[in-house]
């Protein structure tokens, strides 16, 4: 069995591709994967995307104050950044590395499912032993290397940009708000960190706060979806009434309300985001389970005595869900939106890097204006989302039977 | 139609009850609990006053009760159908009585008072970007639409996904650095609504001492350009794609081939056939535009300086004032419902093969 390959080049952008033309013997969802990509926007997308997550990963690697190596004048060696690195620097690096190893394993070896299984327990034991072995100093000197270089006889590697996020830089005088220029590429802020840093640091918020809440999204919406669908008659009743309510409250007002007065905590913006915007997911759920319940799969299933359990998860949910499949990568999108919103009224987390909050430094006392904070962050923040509907477009067009022909 | 509006109007109360109940127990979820947000705001008040605002804390919740009573309590006084009660605070009946929603402690004024007064500025913004966005977005989605697969139609395709994709809060930062600015352009105010001389001249433009004076109207239209695109520009967007995707499925449908058949002009078929049944879906969407409606006049509010319910409600987030939040969620998520409720109406009226029974 061949399948011949389409050509993803020469593609205008918008049309249909030409894989829709080859005889389809891929399963579905490998199908309509493989139609996604084959699309420019798509590709650029996730291009982008693993752009960001590199950056995210090895966001000490790129921009600290410490030095990868160090020799001082006694000729003493070190490696001040590695002792720097905190347990959540070094899960990432571990489910990266895991990552990469499985991604070259051949799905044929091992399948895609066993595959995601052994990423996750990499990940939490990573996440386990670090915590429990790695302990960086609590108080961080920051102006330590720097001044050292200065007074001469040490030989040091510094990483590409040399200044941690939340290094003040107190021991240079007048260096907040300076305009891009060599040291300083992308300029520094009002607190005279260098934006760089923060750019690349403020990544692993802005992705995490993306998947998380869209995670948290995607179960509540399936849940409460799924039971609204298959149960019908009152329970659905009483679920659109819970889907309305939920729709009748201002997302970004309940945000900021949380945020005020339960604390500034990232695992609860990320829950307040997800906790707010399943309904469109339930109702897209509920419409599909309402289409399923009657179909002769679903009745066969229920008089063979299976579990409800089974029933949901086995049998329809994998029939019913590639809308959400679509609002998965859209909901992404909109929850990086609303945290740099949140960030950029002064309500996001504290002195964390975020994208919003170096944007809100843009608009200077006095009527000034400091383009390098708005021009930088508003890139970054674009490209994201803008990445994020690309794929929700692609996907959305690749699952869509109306476009399938 | 009727019967169905009636037990909308009824599902309405049910409704706004439960967002009640889950905005009120945020705050007694607050460390502390209802006392604790209320009360640590009280450090710098003489000593008579404090005992005035915790008499009227203890009256308006009950403040040595368990949290469900004291969400009742509260419930009972933002309600308009309630328990009635006297000035020490027994209650003496029940029926109408006029809703209270407290008061600001920021500003030390009823929270009914200060939206009042700041409800109509954001209601202006929206009342004016929403048609200034249908009316574009329609005619570019047809244009997109009319030649399909056409230049027009792939660039703009990913131009509007762009747009939709930027967020207002840099736009608003990047319309005010560059085109409000001195050291850039400076074409438009970047402050507030009216420019300061305003009061004085006349409201429509004029010459007075032999000067140009541009009036008050068009001086207010003038602030206004920047706020409304920033809070356009997203939705038009979204409703341009949504236009075009109408527009092609109704080409699809049989009587568009009759009146092609027919020999009518495309332009005929264009306009007078296809583009009016391509209208009723996009009604339904003027509903689900006002999430991003909201935020956009969130952030433009706070950017601009408009003293709209944005403003005041980011305002009164930051000073923890919490009797202030919690009107201005409430007020704002019943406007939520009645607008979906609207547009529910809007669309059988403008679809009669649409029955909701």
């Amino acid at each position: 069995m061949t399948v011949a390959a389409p050509s993803s080049s020469g593609l205008p952008l918008g049309s249909p591709t030409a894989a829709s033309a080859v005889e389809r013997t891929r399963p579905f969802f490998a199908q309509a994967l493989h139609d996604t990509f084959a699309r420019r926007g798509a590709q650029f997308g996730l291009a982008w995307i693993c752009v960001l997550a590199f950056l995210s990963v090895f966001a000490p690697f790129l921009a600290s104050s410490f030095p990868l190596y160090f020799k001082d004048a006694s000729g003493v060696e070190s490696f001040p950044l590695f002792a720097q690195l905190t347990w959540i620097d070094v899960t990432l690096l571990a489910s990266f590395i895991a990552f990469a190893l499985l991604f070259f394993v051949p799905s044929r070896v091992i399948g895609w499912g066993i595959k995601l299984l052994i990423l996750t327990a990499v990940t939490i034991a990573a996440a386990f032993i670090a915590a429990a072995v790695i302990h960086p100093p609590n108080i961080q000197t920051y102006a330590r290397y720097r001044t050292l270089a200065k007074s001469g006889q040490t030989s040091s590697l510094s990483a590409p940009i040399p200044y941690s996020p939340s290094d003040r830089q107190r021991d240079q005088s007048e260096s907040d708000f300076l305009s891009p220029r060599a040291g300083h590429i992308l300029g520094t802020d009002r607190d005279s960190s260098d934006v760089a840093s923060r750019l690349i640091h403020a990544t692993r918020i802005a992705l995490s706060i993306g998947f998380v809440s869209t995670g948290i999204q995607i179960v509540v919406g399936i849940l409460i979806g799924g039971i609204m669908g298959y149960f019908a008659g009152k329970t659905d009743m009483f679920g659109m009434r819970l889907i309305e309510i939920f729709e009748a409250m201002p997302r970004l007002l309940v945000l900021i309300t949380v945020t005020t007065f339960l604390g500034r905590n990232m695992f609860l913006i990320m829950v307040v985001i997800g906790l707010t915007s399943w309904p469109g997911t339930a109702r897209y759920i509920r419409a599909e389970f309402l289409r399923l319940r009657n179909q002769d799969f679903v009745h066969a299933a229920v008089a063979l005595g299976l579990p409800l359990r089974s029933i949901l998860l086995r049998h329809m949910l994998p029939n019913g869900i590639s809308p959400v499949l679509v609002s998965l990568s859209f909901g992404v999108a909109s929850a990086i939106l609303l945290e740099s919103t949140l960030s950029f009224l002064g309500l996001g987390l504290v002195d964390s890097p975020s994208w919003g909050n170096m944007l809100d430094q843009a608009r200077a006392a006095g009527g000034g204006f400091n383009w390098w904070m708005a021009v930088f962050p508003t890139l970054m923040i674009f490209m994201t989302v803008f990445a994020y509907n690309l794929i929700g477009e692609a996907l959305r067009d690749a699952l869509d039977p109306k476009l399938r022909q | 139609m009727l019967t169905y509006l009636f037990r909308r109007l009824l599902l309405l109360g049910p409704t706004l009850l439960g967002v009640s109940m889950i905005v009120f127990s945020v705050f007694a979820l607050a460390p502390g609990g209802i006392e604790g947000a209320l009360v640590a705001n009280d450090g710098n008040l003489t000593p008579g006053a404090k005992e005035a605002r915790e008499r009227y804390l203890k009256q308006r919740y009950g403040l040595d009760s368990p949290p469900p009573i004291q969400y009742l309590r509260w419930l009972n006084k933002i309600s308009p159908v309630g328990m009635k009660q006297d000035d020490i605070g027994k209650y003496t009946g029940f029926g109408f009585k006029s809703p209270d929603l407290g008061d600001s402690f920021m500003r030390n004024r009823p929270v009914r008072v200060l939206i009042a007064e700041s409800l109509p500025y954001t209601l202006m913004l929206q009342l004016i970007s929403v048609p200034v966005t249908y009316v574009i977005a329609m005619l570019a989605g047809l244009l997109a639409a009319r030649k399909r697969g056409g230049f027009f139609d792939v660039a703009s395709g990913t131009f509007f996904l762009g747009m939709y994709s930027f967020p207002v809060i840099a736009l608003s930062v990047l319309m005010i650095g560059f085109l409000a600015n001195a050291n850039y352009i400076k074409i438009f105010p970047a402050q507030g609504l009216s420019s300061l001389q305003a009061d004085v001249w006349p409201y429509l433009p004029g010459y007075a001492n032999g000067h140009f004076v541009p009036g008050y109207l068009l001086d207010v239209c003038w602030h206004l350009i920047v706020p409304v695109i920033c809070l356009s520009y997203g939705n038009f967007a979204f409703l341009c794609k949504l236009t075009r995707a109408s527009v092609l499925e109704n080409f699809r449908a049989d009587y568009v081939r009759t009146a092609r058949a027919k020999g009518l002009r495309e332009n005929v078929v264009l306009f007078r056939h296809v583009f009016r049944n391509s209208l009723i879906p996009l009604i339904t969407f003027l509903a689900s535009l006002l999430p991003s409606l909201i935020i956009g006049s969130v952030v433009v509010e706070n950017v601009f300086g408009i003293r709209g319910m944005g403003q005041l409600f980011v305002e009164a987030a930051q000073q923890r004032d919490f009797e202030l939040s919690l009107g201005i969620t409430i007020i704002t998520s019943t406007l939520t419902l009645l607008s979906y409720l609207l547009s529910d109406i809007l669309y059988m009226v403008a679809d009669p093969r649409v029955t909701f029974e």
